[in-house]
């Protein structure tokens, strides 16, 4: 197919719209924007009119369910409360354990530093009562054994 | 400054002056004796006590409560309770010239003119060198030192605090009172089976 020049002439050359074209195009835009607005409400409308079409029709089931998640609430919240309740007991215990422990610790050094200080001062008592001897000194015991004689 | 101020610092400064010649005793009682440590390689028995601090403090409260009966745990009882630290470094060797002369110099360099020496024993025959230092604090004794140089055998006890001599040598042989109180239950064993 061939277009002439006056062909493309003619199929672009203005023409006038008539009269009231604003008032059509207005219009046209009212009603695109009404639709527009209508359209999702409408949708919406439908989908929760099905959810809460269900709980108007059975309310007996919504207040089992109802209930049911109260109780599970509260449930829940006392298993809760027992959970602590044995946390705070068993942390307690665990304080009790550490401390008897730190006890037993402090008694344990405190026999091992009394046999030290007897060990300590049996080898000062045999050193010094090997020394007065040897230095031809009379001893504690020789002394008071003197005395008692 | 008014009078009361001058007073004041007056008596601060003697206070002062006082703790520090108080630890200046405390100080001079205690020996250093971590030099002989090198000796523990050498030695066939070692015996090192190290009691100072809260360590004694709750070992005297543990001598403390022993059953008060006997004697010589009363005894045991009147020598601890004044006791600020106990120091005993005894090496036992298998030969003999295991340790030299500097290692007892290391001591005895220690000594300042304040330490009396009470007792000295040289036997020459036997290589033996014992010697007993005392230091006195006005009537009080702050510290002994006990050293006991034998040709197998050396032996250094530092005792810090007011220690009764005379106690200490005058005490029982088997003055524990653990070895005491098994003594006694198996004393009480004997006579019930003669029973």
């Amino acid at each position: 197919m061939h277009f002439s020049e006056d062909d493309l002439r003619a199929a672009l050359k203005r023409k006038d719209p008539g009269e009231g074209f604003t008032q059509r195009v207005m219009a046209r835009v009212e009603q695109a924007r009404a639709e527009g607005k209508t359209k999702p409400v409408n949708g919406k409308s439908k989908n929760n009119g099905t959810f809460f079409a269900w709980w108007t029709l059975r309310p007996a089931w919504t207040f089992a369910v109802v209930a049911l998640l109260l109780l599970g609430f509260a449930w829940g919240g006392y298993q809760y409360s027992e959970y602590r309740h044995r946390e705070e007991i068993r942390q307690m215990a665990e304080k009790q354990r550490q401390m008897e422990e730190k006890q037993r610790q402090l008694q344990a050094e405190a026999e091992k530093a009394k046999e030290q200080a007897i060990l300590a001062l049996q080898i000062a008592r045999s050193k010094l009562n090997h020394v007065l001897q040897q230095a031809q000194v009379p001893t504690g015991m020789e002394r008071i054994r003197r005395q008692r004689l | 400054m008014n009078r009361v101020t001058r007073i004041a610092i007056r008596i601060l400064m003697g206070l002062a002056l006082c703790c520090a010649c108080m630890r200046g005793y405390c100080q001079d009682a205690k020996l250093q004796l971590d030099n002989l440590n090198k000796l523990s390689d050498k030695a066939a028995r070692v015996t090192d006590v190290t009691l100072d601090g809260s360590l004694l403090q709750f070992a005297i409260g543990l001598i403390e409560k022993t059953d008060d009966g006997d004697e010589d745990i009363a005894q045991l009882k009147s020598i601890v309770k004044n006791l600020k630290g106990i120091y005993v470094k005894s090496f036992e060797f298998d030969e003999a010239s295991q340790y030299s002369k500097a290692d007892v110099e290391s001591v005895r360099s220690q000594i300042t003119a304040r330490w009396t020496k009470i007792v000295q024993s040289i036997d020459k025959r036997n290589n033996e060198h014992d010697e007993i230092y005392v230091l006195k604090s006005g009537e009080h004794v702050a510290g002994v030192l006990i050293l006991v140089a034998e040709p197998r055998e050396l032996t250094v006890v530092n005792i810090v605090g007011d220690v009764p001599v005379e106690k200490i040598a005058a005490l029982e042989h088997h003055f524990v009172p653990n070895e005491k109180e098994s003594g006694k239950k198996q004393k009480k064993e004997k006579s019930h089976d003669e029973d």
